[in-house]
C-alpha cells in the first residue's frame, strides 16, 4: 500500500500502520424513520467516487484513534489535513 | 585463468580467496567475483542451455539482463550469477540441461527449431483433445527453466527496512553522484541505490580521459569518495530498484555482502522526490547466432578485463556501432589483448583519435562493416563479418566476439513511476517526455555521452530534486542549467542494426530463443503492434524481463512494417523490474506469538501447546484418547485450566454506559452489582461477533466496567467500539487489559473445597452463588476477581488476576488440590465438555451468516432500546421470521456404534443442508453426540440427518436430533 496517512495524533505515519474504516456516511440513522431497505443502504452501500472523497481510518499500530480525512481515490493522496479525532 | 593484475580499475581481492562448487569440483573465487565471473575465471564458458532449443549460452552483458546465466545456487533455481557474489561453499548446477551444459542431450532439439515456427504451442498439441495432457507433460519437463524441488526450504537472513528520504537517487553513476552531491549540499536527506556492488556507472571501468582533468575512474572514484563522505546521504550498493508507486515509494533488493548481516534484503523507500540516473544498457546487434557463448557486449568485455582482471579471449573480434566499443578494443589491446578486427557499422562519424589510434595499432578497422554470423561449436571458434549491404564478406578466427549497436536507456525506473516515453530519432532512444510530479531524469538515459554533460546533468536533477523538497536553490537551478546547454547535447546513436541475415538463428530475445523469423511469422500472421508480437512470440517475457529485446522488438516490427510507424512505442514495463525471491518479498519473521504467565509450568507438567490464534496454549495434557482422563477428572473431581488468552477491558466515563449499549445487544443499562452479565456483540447484520460478560466495578454509582472478550476477538474490541462510537463525542475511556491479566478456570464438583482453603471470603454456595462475582484474596496476599460461572457444565470459577499473581496463583490451587487430586485439564478437554452443555464457541457453532437467534441466544438482545441505535438490532428484527437459515442443533448418531463425524462435514440430501460444527464421543453420555447448522426444515427433533464425511466414497452416515443440552439440561451441576 504505497498510502501515507496524517494521523491527527501521531502526525504523517506509513499506510500500513491503519485500518481503512469505509466513506464518511455520517451518523447512525435513526431507525424508526427508515424502511428496511434503507437501513440496509446506509450499512452496505458505497459511493465509490473516483476523486476526492472524506473517509475514516484507525490509527492500528499506533494510537488507537478513528479519524476522518480527505483522499483522493485516484492518487491515494491526501488532500487536506485529518479532522479532529473521534475522542474517547 | 591467468588474471590481470595491478590494474586500478580492479574490484577484486584474490588475496581473499574462497571456493563455489561447480560439477563436482571446488572453483577459487576472488573476493568482488560474482558468481559468473569466478566460473569465467575457471575456463567455464557454457553456464546453461536455452529454455526451447537447448541452445549454449555463456556470458553475455554482466548485469542480469539475460537469462543466459542463470543458474541453480544452493537448491534455488534461476539465480542470475552475474548480479550474485561468489559466497564460500555455494554450490551451483546449470539449468535446463540433461546431462551437462558442455553435452546436453537434448542439444538436438536446436536442429528441429523449423517444425517450431512462432505460436506453435497455442496451436498444435490441442488436437485431438487426449493429446493435450501428454504433450503438455513432456513440453514442461524439456523446456522451462530451473527445477525447485517441492521440499526445498530456503535459507539465508531476509532483512527487510522501510527508511524515508527527501530525495530518493536511483542510480550510482556519474550523473546519479553528481545528484545525490547536489541534494545533500542542498542540506536534504538522500538515499542512493546502486545495483551494482559500487558506484561510479561506466566511469568505473574506463581509463579514457575526463575533460575536467584526469581519467574517468579516477573521477568514479573521487566523486564516489565525496558520496561517502557526505553525512546526509546513505547509500546502499548490490541494490537493484524493483519498482517506483504512487506518491514516490520505490522498493529495491539488496543482495548482502560479506560484511552484511544479511544475504538480501528487501527496501522500501519513501522518497520525497526521485532522480532516475540509471544509464544505458547496450543494444544487442541482431546476426546469425547471436548468442552464441563467445559472443558478448561491449561492457561485458571491457569489465571483464578492467573489472575483474580476465581477458574475454585469446582473440577478440569487435563489431559495434559506438566509439565506446572502438575504446574497449583500444583498451583490451592496451591490456595485452589480441585483438583480430574491429567492424564499425558507422560509415563516419567516428572519433578520429580513436580510428588514428586503431591505425597505429594495425588493428584491421571496416567502417561500415558488421558481423554476420558467429561459427564453431558449441561455443565461438570463427565470426563472419560483411558490408552492411551484404556485398562482400570476410571470416576470422576467433574466441570472442565483442558485439553492440548502440545503447538502450534502462526506462524502468521511470516506466514504473509513471512516466511517458517517446522515440526519439537523433538518439535513436526512448526519452521522457512527461514526468511525474518530483520525478525527474538525468545522465545518459537523457542521450547524453559527454562526462561533464553528464554530471551537470546529475547536479540539475539533484537540484530540481531539492527545489521540489522546498529548498529555495532557483539560482543553482539556473546556472546549472546555463552550464548544462554550453555543454556538448545527446549524441546521436544507432537506432537499431539487424546484419544483412534472413533470421533464422538471429534472436532478438534470448530468454524465450525467440528469432527474428519468429517475430516476421507473427507479423506475417498479422500481429502488428509490438505488444501483441511480445505475447505470441513471448519475446521479452523470460527472466531478463525484457533487457535484450525491450528495445529492439518495437524498433524491428516499426522498421519491418509495409507503412512503418513513424512512433514506435516500447512494450509496458511492470514492477519488479529485476525478479526478486519471495523470501524477500517475506522478510523478516513477522508471526510472533504469545506465552501466557504459565506457560512454562503447563509445558512441565506435559501440556502439549499448540499455537491458537496470537497465542500458544496447552491442547491436551493426559494421554489418553480424546483428552478422556481430563474431562471425567473435571466431571468427577475438579481441573484447571489456563484461560489467560480471554480479552479483558475496562471501560469506564459518564458515557460508558452507553458505549456499551451501542455494542452490545443486551440491555446494558442493567447491570447488577456482584453479578455477572452474560452479553453479546453482532455486526450490522445481526450475526454474532463475540461473547463475553461485564461486571460493574467499584460504588454502585460508578460508570467502571470489566468485561470480557473471547480471545479471537481480543485484537480488534477497542477497534470496535471506538468504531461504532466515532460520531457520537460521548465520554468513556476504553483500556485493553488482556495481556495485563491472567485467567485461571477452577472446575468440578470440589472445586469449592479447594477454593475454601485459600480464599478469604466466604466462598459458600449461598455468599457466592452462581454468576456471582466477588473480589477478594487468596492467602491474604493474591488479589483477586473471581466470577462463577459455568463454560464447562460444573462448579466452575474463573480468578482474574494480574499477570504478575499468575503464576503465584496457579501453585497456590495446584497445592491446595492436590488433596482432591486436581489435574490440568486443556483445549481438547474443554470443547467435549462445554459441547455436551450446547455452550457455542464463535466460530466453531457460527460462521459469517449466523446471527445470534439461529443459535437459540434471542435471550439476549434486548429490543426495547431502540434509542441506543445498537449495532445489529435492526437486522436482527427483520430476520426474526425469515425462512431458510441455518439453525444450531444437536444430534446424537443414528446407529449408536457410530463414531462421531469430522468437525465440518457437510450434512446432505440432494444437495447440502447444512454441516457438523462441533462432534466428538461423550463420556458423559457414552455416546457420540455433537452440534449442526441445519436448515430450519430439519430442526425438529427426530429428524434424521445424512452426514457426509470427507473420504466416505458415498457412504453416509446418519445422525438424529435431539435437544440440547446433552449434559446436565438443567444446569444443577453449574448451580450446586
Amino acid at each position: 500500500m504505497s498510502l501515507t496517512l496524517t494521523c491527527p495524533i501521531c502526525g504523517e505515519r506509513n499506510g500500513y500502520e491503519f485500518r481503512y474504516g469505509g466513506e464518511d456516511k455520517g451518523p447512525r440513522p435513526d431507525r424508526a424513520r427508515l424502511t428496511p431497505e434503507q437501513w440496509c443502504d446506509y450499512v452496505h452501500m458505497n459511493d465509490c467516487v473516483a476523486g476526492v472523497q472524506k473517509e475514516w481510518w484507525f490509527h492500528r499500530d499506533g494510537c488507537g484513534a478513528w479519524f476522518t480525512t480527505h483522499r483522493d481515490t485516484r492518487t491515494g493522496l491526501e488532500t487536506d489535513g485529518p479532522d479532529n479525532a473521534a475522542r474517547t | 585463468m591467468n588474471r590481470l593484475t595491478h590494474l586500478p580499475t580492479l574490484r577484486i581481492r584474490p588475496e581473499s580467496r574462497r571456493d563455489i562448487h561447480y560439477r563436482g569440483k571446488a572453483h577459487p573465487a576472488a573476493a568482488g567475483d560474482t558468481i559468473a565471473t569466478a566460473l569465467y575465471a575457471n575456463g567455464v564458458r557454457i553456464f546453461g542451455r536455452s529454455l526451447k532449443y537447448h541452445r549454449p549460452r555463456g556470458l553475455y552483458s554482466l548485469d542480469g539482463e539475460c537469462g543466459n546465466t542463470t543458474m541453480a545456487v544452493d537448491g534455488v533455481p534461476n539465480v542470475r550469477t552475474e548480479t550474485v557474489p561468489a559466497r564460500a561453499g555455494m554450490t551451483v548446477k546449470a539449468q535446463n540441461v540433461v546431462g551437462s551444459a558442455e553435452r546436453d542431450l537434448l542439444g538436438f532439439m536446436d536442429a528441429l527449431s523449423f517444425a517450431m515456427p512462432a505460436g506453435f504451442y497455442y496451436k498444435t498439441m490441442h488436437k485431438p483433445a487426449p493429446v493435450w495432457p501428454l504433450a503438455i507433460n513432456r513440453i514442461r519437463k524439456q523446456a522451462g527453466l530451473g527445477a525447485i524441488a517441492p521440499d526445498f526450504e530456503i535459507t539465508g537472513v531476509f532483512d527487510e527496512l522501510y527508511p524515508r528520504a527527501d530525495v530518493c537517487v536511483v542510480g550510482g553513476g556519474p550523473a546519479g553522484m553528481c545528484a545525490a552531491l547536489a541534494a545533500a549540499e542542498a542540506g536534504l536527506r538522500v538515499i542512493l541505490l546502486e545495483a551494482r556492488p559500487w558506484m561510479g556507472g561506466f566511469f568505473d571501468y574506463r581509463a579514457a580521459a575526463h575533460p575536467g582533468g584526469g581519467l574517468l575512474h579516477e573521477r568514479a572514484r573521487e566523486l564516489a569518495d565525496q558520496v561517502e563522505k557526505a553525512p546526509t546521504i546513505r547509500v546502499f550498493t548490490s541494490a537493484a530498484m524493483t519498482g517506483a508507486y504512487h506518491d514516490n515509494l520505490i522498493t529495491a533488493v539488496q543482495q548482502g555482502g560479506d560484511d552484511d548481516p544479511f544475504d538480501s534484503r528487501y527496501l522500501q523507500i519513501r522518497a520525497g522526490a526521485m532522480v532516475a540516473a540509471t544509464g544505458c544498457i547496450e543494444r544487442p546487434l541482431l546476426f546469425e547466432n547471436n548468442e552464441k557463448p563467445g559472443v558478448m557486449q561491449v561492457g561485458c568485455a571491457h569489465r571483464l578485463a578492467r573489472t575483474w582482471g580476465l581477458m574475454p579471449g585469446e582473440k577478440i573480434a569487435f563489431s559495434v556501432g559506438h566509439d565506446l566499443g572502438l575504446e574497449a578494443a583500444l583498451d583490451l589491446a592496451e591490456l595485452g589483448g589480441r585483438v583480430v578486427c574491429v567492424a564499425d557499422i558507422r560509415e563516419d562519424g567516428q572519433d578520429p583519435a580513436l580510428a588514428a589510434a586503431l591505425a597505429e595499432r594495425r588493428i584491421p578497422y571496416f567502417k561500415g562493416w558488421v558481423a554476420t554470423e558467429a561459427q564453431g561449436r558449441p561455443t565461438l571458434g570463427r565470426a563472419v563479418f560483411s558490408t552492411i549491404t551484404g556485398t562482400v564478406q570476410k571470416e576470422f578466427s576467433c574466441d570472442a566476439l565483442v558485439a553492440s549497436a548502440g545503447f538502450t536507456p534502462v526506462t524502468g525506473p521511470l516506466n514504473t513511476a509513471g512516466a511517458k516515453l517517446a522515440y526519439d530519432n537523433h538518439t535513436g532512444f526512448f526519452l521522457p517526455t512527461d514526468l511525474p510530479p518530483k520525478t525527474h531524469a538525468a545522465g545518459r538515459i537523457m542521450g547524453l555521452q559527454d562526462p561533464l554533460s553528464l554530471e551537470t546533468s546529475g547536479r540539475l536533477a539533484g537540484l530540481r530534486a531539492a527545489a521540489d523538497c522546498g529548498k529555495r536553490v532557483d539560482d543553482a537551478v539556473r546556472d546549472a542549467e546555463a552550464a548544462l546547454a554550453s555543454q556538448p547535447g545527446p549524441e546521436r546513436g544507432c537506432k537499431l542494426v539487424t546484419a544483412p541475415v534472413k533470421g533464422k538463428k538471429t534472436f532478438i530475445c534470448f530468454d524465450e530463443d525467440t528469432t527474428l523469423k519468429n517475430v516476421k511469422q507473427a507479423m506475417a500472421q498479422g500481429f502488428d503492434v509490438p505488444e501483441l508480437i511480445k505475447r505470441f512470440t513471448a519475446a521479452g517475457t523470460g527472466p531478463g524481463q525484457g533487457g535484450i529485446p525491450g528495445h529492439n522488438l518495437p524498433l524491428f516490427v516499426a522498421q519491418t512494417q509495409a507503412s512503418p510507424d513513424k512512433h514506435p512505442r516500447p512494450t509496458t514495463v511492470r514492477a519488479p523490474l529485476v525478479p526478486p525471491l519471495l523470501a524477500e518479498y517475506a522478510g523478516t519473521n513477522h508471526d510472533m506469538s504469545k506465552r501466557t504467565p504459565v506457560h512454562e509450568s503447563q509445558a512441565a507438567a506435559g501440556g502439549k501447546m499448540e499455537r491458537i490464534a496470537v497465542w500458544n496454549r496447552a491442547r491436551v495434557f493426559s494421554k489418553s484418547k480424546g483428552a478422556k482422563a481430563e474431562i471425567e477428572n473435571v466431571r468427577t473431581n475438579v481441573g484447571m485450566l489456563d484461560a489467560s488468552t480471554l480479552g479483558k477491558f475496562r471501560i469506564f466515563g459518564p458515557d460508558a454506559v452507553k458505549a456499551l449499549q451501542r455494542v452490545y445487544a443486551g440491555d446494558m443499562t442493567k447491570i447488577p452489582s456482584k453479578r455477572m452479565k452474560y452479553a453479546a456483540m453482532c455486526n450490522d447484520d445481526g450475526c454474532l461477533l463475540d461473547d463475553g460478560v461485564i461486571v460493574k466495578q467499584g460504588d454502585a454509582g460508578a460508570n467502571d466496567f470489566y468485561f470480557t472478550a473471547s480471545t479471537g476477538r481480543a485484537g480488534q474490541t477497542v477497534e470496535w467500539i471506538r468504531y461504532h462510537a466515532k460520531y457520537e463525542n460521548w465520554d468513556f475511556h476504553l483500556v485493553n487489559l488482556t495481556d495485563a491479566y491472567g485467567v485461571i478456570n477452577l472446575a468440578g464438583p470440589n472445586a469449592r473445597k479447594v477454593l475454601e482453603k485459600v480464599a478469604d471470603a466466604d466462598v459458600s454456595n449461598d455468599a457466592f452463588p452462581f454468576m456471582g462475582y466477588r473480589e477478594f484474596t487468596v492467602n491474604q496476599t493474591i488479589p483477586v476477581r473471581a466470577m462463577r460461572l459455568g463454560f464447562v457444565g460444573e462448579l466452575s470459577y474463573e480468578f482474574h488476576v494480574p499477570s504478575s499473581w499468575m503464576q503465584a496463583l496457579w501453585d497456590v490451587l495446584a497445592e491446595a488440590g492436590a488433596e482432591f487430586g486436581i489435574q490440568n485439564f486443556g483445549l481438547e478437554a474443554q470443547n467435549t465438555l462445554r459441547m455436551e452443555k450446547g455452550h457455542v464457541i464463535i466460530g466453531s457453532e457460527s460462521e459469517q451468516r449466523t446471527n445470534l437467534l439461529d443459535l437459540g441466544l434471542g435471550f439476549l438482545w434486548d429490543r426495547n432500546k431502540p434509542e441506543a441505535k445498537t449495532v445489529g438490532a435492526v437486522a436482527l428484527r427483520q430476520a426474526e421470521h425469515q425462512k431458510g437459515r441455518l439453525k444450531l442443533v444437536g444430534f446424537r448418531m443414528a446407529e449408536p456404534a457410530d463414531r462421531a463425524p469430522k468437525d465440518g462435514s457437510p450434512i446432505v440430501d440432494d444437495r447440502i443442508r447444512g454441516y457438523v460444527c462441533t462432534a466428538r464421543y461423550s463420556h458423559a453420555l457414552d455416546m457420540p453426540v455433537g452440534m449442526a447448522l441445519v436448515e430450519d426444515e430439519l430442526t425438529p427433533e427426530g429428524t434424521r440427518l445424512s452426514i457426509f464425511e470427507d473420504g466416505c466414497e458415498g457412504n453416509l452416515i446418519h445422525g438424529e436430533i435431539v435437544s440440547m443440552p446433552f449434559y446436565d439440561p438443567d444446569g444443577k451441576r453449574m448451580r450446586m
